[in-house]
């Protein structure tokens, strides 16, 4: 009789274990497999991020190949091949054809793959969708040969079933490729392999990708650098973000003799005098062998772990990009929507939550080919992967929509949410652990720390922004007086001088009157020898008055420290990247030259170079901002005295009162019949 | 008729012309080279023309330009542009007069093309100069030797004219007698020494908006009957054609009426007529008639004789609201009648009285009209 089984029998019953094939059926989402497109996307994805990380950790420069073709209605067959260290043949059963099986679960640094799941789980879908095995290439240097592996994954047992093992001679040193048959189906666009490896370009600089279409196109996004970020370091964990298990585990694991070794060696932080604070504190004598410790010492020791101060946790487990590398990204990307503004990269000092150092890093890319009237572009990376869903639901997003654009020259509506206008941002956040809101990997989960860094950081590309929008438009105003000083003006005078039977007169005072500034006009020249860089930079006075003023550079580091300049300037601070010169008196129409080389510095550009100037007030300045009133620096006399004058030039400079004959306000009434 | 050949171009009194009309051009041109010379930015002053800067004068009964001035400054680069293309119209000007010739607007503007910055981007930017040139130099375009492309008016009825053609020759003929079905075509210029009247058996003048209306009338015989001459607008009359319109009502004592559409459209092309324009507020006494009146269609027309109607629409409306705060409307009879189309919300063409069968329009509705002015007595 059924029901004289008890519950425990019943259930004893039903309880088996669950076949990869079923774990994967009910997971489907969460593995990003849910329908066809997707499919093909995080195929590609799992691949290249695996690749990207293989040739990192080998230090070599990536070249990925990723081909796409078609292999029947509804299937298609995605091949990815790298150059990174390959795979021993030992391994390959394993990589590819067990489920949470990988390198880099365990490892305290900032890489893309996380789980030891990825690149398996896309093998059991081309399994389970085309039962078509998985085919991988793969080579180390040390052998002569590459093995072509191809295989199935038994989803019964989670285990690798291998079909073929055969060698290949093959034409490069080292590198894997994995072929797969699936269902799915390609498009181009939004969350398309596509976009997400032009994603990946711009973060990767370093890398060089190209994408085979199934229609037979090739896109390739060449390198923007040959740099190798640094291979991220691991580190011990560090005890503040540290659970009760792994501590556990983490001890018995330990060869080495006492606690109190353990806890100095194989910890980050724990310096000679925290461990004194913890023994004390925690009344451990600091000599018990590692693996005696039982439930209650291990939850007292996590305590007095979480209370003692400790040294925060290093940065070097992590691989920022950096600001130049962010600039060149993006550069490299996007040069063909021509932007007119590249904010300067923000990617600030390392911070830690949970015990794990974590970093911002935010670039801003403005107007040229951008859409005006849709919402800013947002570009989301966590460890250098984009993320391409789940949008709305991450921190980054939040962070975001939470800035007042509108106070930075965008529009928002309401002051919140996704500003709109013609502006591509993106945002990076590294760490040893991305706290994803679910294992798809694709949203951040809110958390205080991250969210401060990234307001922070927002402000200060925002602020860039702002910057750029007010320059642009005193810019547009100078390029009209430029316009009709240089063109129309000289055709008046010509005109009206022959029908007045006179000779055209001397321009100079009338062009000074209408232009009213000092103009600053920095230009690219060409450099004397290769790997360096020159700039010019022109200061004419359009202004009716003599002008004395002081001129300061600011330059990025790296620039300042080899800054050669002609004439030589009056001061330099190579600590703050800073130049300044007293000019000559300048006469109305005058104009100075400055030749700047920067030998050691290849890519300074007119754009990287911000001048102020004392002695000329706001008004009267074009191409440089006054001088900050918190730079405090000594300024020579008759400076001082020419900065006191321009308040009555200013007052000078008002009059005419008269309606505007050519101004809107006179022709809004003329149109009407 | 003696038919008297005349010279083909009289050169030594074209010249005596275009020194005169251009005077102030030149005044302008010394004006600006003095203000270079002292190192000012170049400008000159010239009369608004707003609604806000029309007044009426009294004694002509029309509305003119009144005494507001703005500057036009090479500060600023429509300015600047501005100033450019006046003196290089002022060039052009003088070249085609030196060849004995005229342009019309388009061709202006394409030879502006030549005029490196100075070149027009639109038609609109050709005709505000020209009017701003007109403006200072108190001369029409037509002095300039620029007119429009065409006219498009014409005249139907007991008038004879004489007419001097393109190669001096002069005619003499009547424009009920010796003209076509369309009737006599105005040209461009219409001053005396282009047209004489010589006779008129009218006794009035009937100013139409639209060519069917005119149509409907010359085949009803309504012009012989009535003893009128039919003037056909077209749509915003030309300013030749209001210039002629005023030479007949002036010259030949002849009363005007207006008959257009019951709409705010048709409105203002009888104040144009009637007040002058405010783009051409500068030449009004030489442009309006003061004396014409407005026959309808009239809103209270559209009620009375219960016209098949349109809806208003927002435009419409808009325009209504910026009839009742024009000088021009500014009459009781002009703000009652606005005001009963805007309460309505209905308008009307002139060519609805049709639903009363063809000679309605000639049989009842102008007789009733034209004797309730006082025009016809039955
Ligand atoms: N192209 C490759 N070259 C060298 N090693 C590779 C390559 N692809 C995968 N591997 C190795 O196989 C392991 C498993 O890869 P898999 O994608 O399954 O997991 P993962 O990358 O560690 O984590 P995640 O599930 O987050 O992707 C990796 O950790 C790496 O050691
Ligand atoms: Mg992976």
């Amino acid at each position: 009789m059924p029901g004289a089984q008890s519950l425990a029998q019943q259930l004893a019953a039903k309880q088996r274990e669950i076949s990869v094939a079923e774990f994967f059926e009910r997971n489907r989402q969460i593995l990003g497999f849910d329908n066809p497109l997707r499919a093909v996307l995080t195929t590609v994805k799992e691949a290249v991020d695996n690749a990207l990380d293989a040739c990192e950790e080998a230090r070599v420069l990536p070249e990925i190949l990723v081909e796409i073709s078609k292999e029947g209605p509804d299937r298609l067959k995605v091949a990815v091949g790298d150059n990174g260290p390959g795979i021993v043949k030992k391994q390959i059963p394993n990589v590819f054809a067990r489920l949470l099986y990988g390198s880099r679960f365990h490892a305290n640094r900032q890489s893309r793959g996380q789980q030891g799941i990825g690149i398996s789980a896309a093998v059991l879908y081309a399994a389970l969708t085309t039962a078509r095995p998985t085919r991988i290439t793969s080579k180390v240097p040390e052998e002569e040969a590459a093995h072509v592996v191809e295989l199935l994954i038994d989803t019964q047992k989670n285990a690798p079933r291998v079909l073929s093992d055969e060698l290949e001679l093959w034409d490069r040193p080292q590198g894997t490729r994995v072929e797969l048959v699936l269902k799915a189906r390609y498009t181009r666009g939004r969350q398309s392999p596509f976009d997400y490896l032009k994603n990946t370009a711009i973060v990767n600089p370093h890398a060089r990708i190209v994408l085979l279409e199934p229609d037979g196109t090739r896109i390739t996004w060449e390198r923007a650098t040959t740099e190798v970020p640094p291979v991220p370091k691991e580190v011990p964990p560090h005890p503040y973000g540290l659970e009760l298990g792994e501590l556990g585990s983490r001890l018995k694991a330990s060869s080495r003799a006492t606690l109190g070794e353990t806890l100095s060696k194989e910890f980050a932080g724990v310096t000679p005098r925290a461990l004194r604070d913890i023994f004390a504190r925690g009344h451990f004598s600091g000599k018990e062998a590692p693996d005696s410790l039982h439930s209650e010492d291990l939850e007292r020791l996590l305590a007095v772990l979480h209370e003692v101060p400790l040294l925060p946790p290093s940065a070097e487990s992590l691989s920022p990009i950096g600001p130049l590398l962010i600039k060149r990204g993006l550069r490299n990307v996007l040069g063909e929507i021509r932007p007119e503004f590249f904010a300067p990269p923000v990617s600030r000092p390392p911070k830690v939550r949970g015990g794990n150092p974590f970093v911002v890093e935010i670039g801003l890319v403005y107007g040229g080919g951008l859409p005006a009237d849709q919402p800013m572009q947002l570009l989301r990376f966590a460890n250098r992967v984009p993320l391409l869903f789940q949008q709305g639901a991450c921190a980054i997003t939040t962070a975001v929509g939470n800035l007042d654009w509108r106070r930075y020259g965008l529009d928002q509506k309401g002051g919140s949410g996704l500003p709109i206008g013609p502006c591509l941002l993106l945002v990076h956040l590294a760490s040893t652990k991305v706290p994803f809101t679910s294992e798809a990997k694709e949203a951040v989960a809110e958390d205080p720390e991250i969210d401060k860094e990234l307001t922070l950081s927002l402000q200060v590309v925002a602020r860039h922004l702002r910057t750029h929008l007010s320059r642009r438009s005193r810019r547009d105003m100078a390029g009209e007086k430029f316009l009709i000083i240089q063109r129309i003006l000289p055709q008046l005078a010509e005109k009206a001088s022959r029908l007045a039977g006179k000779p055209v007169p001397d321009l100079t005072a009338v062009i000074t009157k209408i232009m009213d500034v000092v103009a600053f006009e920095a230009t690219a020249v060409a450099a004397a020898n290769a790997g360096e860089s020159a700039l010019a930079l022109e200061v004419t006075n359009y202004t009716p008055r003599p002008r004395v003023l002081e001129l300061f550079l600011e330059m990025p580091l790296e620039a300042a420290a080899s800054l050669h300049a002609e004439p030589a300037p009056d001061g330099t601070d190579a600590e703050l990247g800073r130049a300044w010169w007293t000019l000559e008196k300048l006469p109305p129409s005058g104009r100075v030259k400055l030749l700047l080389r920067f030998p050691k510095a290849q890519e300074v550009e007119p754009g990287d170079l911000d001048w102020f100037v004392a002695g000329v007030d706001e008004a009267h300045l074009l191409g440089a901002e006054p001088l900050p009133g918190d730079w405090e620096v000594r300024l020579p006399r008759a400076i001082v005295e020419a900065a006191e004058g321009s308040g009555a030039e200013a007052a000078m400079s008002e009059g005419e009162p008269e309606v505007d004959y050519d101004g809107a306000e006179a022709h809004a009434s003329l149109d009407e019949e | 008729m003696v038919r008297k050949p005349t010279p083909r171009s009289t050169k030594s009194s074209e010249i005596v012309l275009r020194a005169e009309a251009l005077r102030p051009t030149i005044d302008l041109a010394k004006q600006v080279y003095q203000q270079l010379l002292d190192g000012e930015i170049p400008r000159m002053r010239l009369p608004l023309r707003t609604k806000q800067n029309i007044t009426f004068q009294m004694r002509e009964g029309v509305w003119r330009l009144g005494r507001a001035m703005g500057t036009r400054s090479a500060r600023k680069q429509d300015g600047a542009l501005m100033l450019l293309r006046t003196f290089c119209l002022v060039d052009f000007i003088n070249e085609m007069a030196a060849e004995n010739k005229t342009s019309t607007l388009r061709e202006l503007y394409y030879i502006s093309e030549g005029w490196k910055d100075g070149k027009f981007h639109s038609e609109d930017e050709s005709n505000l100069l020209i009017e701003d040139l007109e403006v200072l130099c108190e001369r029409l375009r037509e002095d300039f030797r620029l007119h429009p492309e065409e006219n498009g008016a014409s005249v139907i009825g007991d008038l004879t004219l004489r007419e001097r053609n393109r190669k001096g020759l002069v005619k003499t003929f009547n424009c009920r007698d010796d003209v076509g079905d369309g009737g006599y075509a105005l040209p461009f210029n219409v001053e005396k020494e282009k047209i004489e009247f010589v006779k008129t058996g009218a006794k009035f003048i009937i100013a139409i908006e639209c060519g069917g209306m005119v149509d409907r009338l010359a085949e009803n015989g309504f012009d012989e009957e009535n003893e009128a001459l039919l003037l056909h607008l077209k749509g915003q009359p030309a300013r030749s054609t209001r210039r002629f319109l005023k030479r007949l009502n002036e010259e030949l004592k002849l009363p005007v009426v207006v008959f257009t559409d019951g709409d705010p459209w048709s409105f203002r092309i009888f104040a144009s007529v009637a007040y002058g324009a405010i783009k051409t507020a500068h030449i009004s006494h030489y442009l309006a008639t003061p004396a014409a009146e407005f026959l309808g269609v009239t809103p209270s027309d559209i009620e009375t004789y219960d016209l098949p109607s349109d809806k208003l629409t927002e435009q419409d409306v808009r325009a209504l609201q910026a009839e009742l705060t024009d000088p021009r409307f500014q009459t009781a009879e002009w703000r009652s009648e606005i005001e009963l189309m805007l309460k309505n919300g209905k308008k009307a063409e002139q060519q609805s009285l049709a639903k009363y069968g063809l000679n309605y329009v000639t049989e009842k509705y102008l007789p009733e009209k034209l004797s309730d002015m006082g025009i016809l007595t039955r």
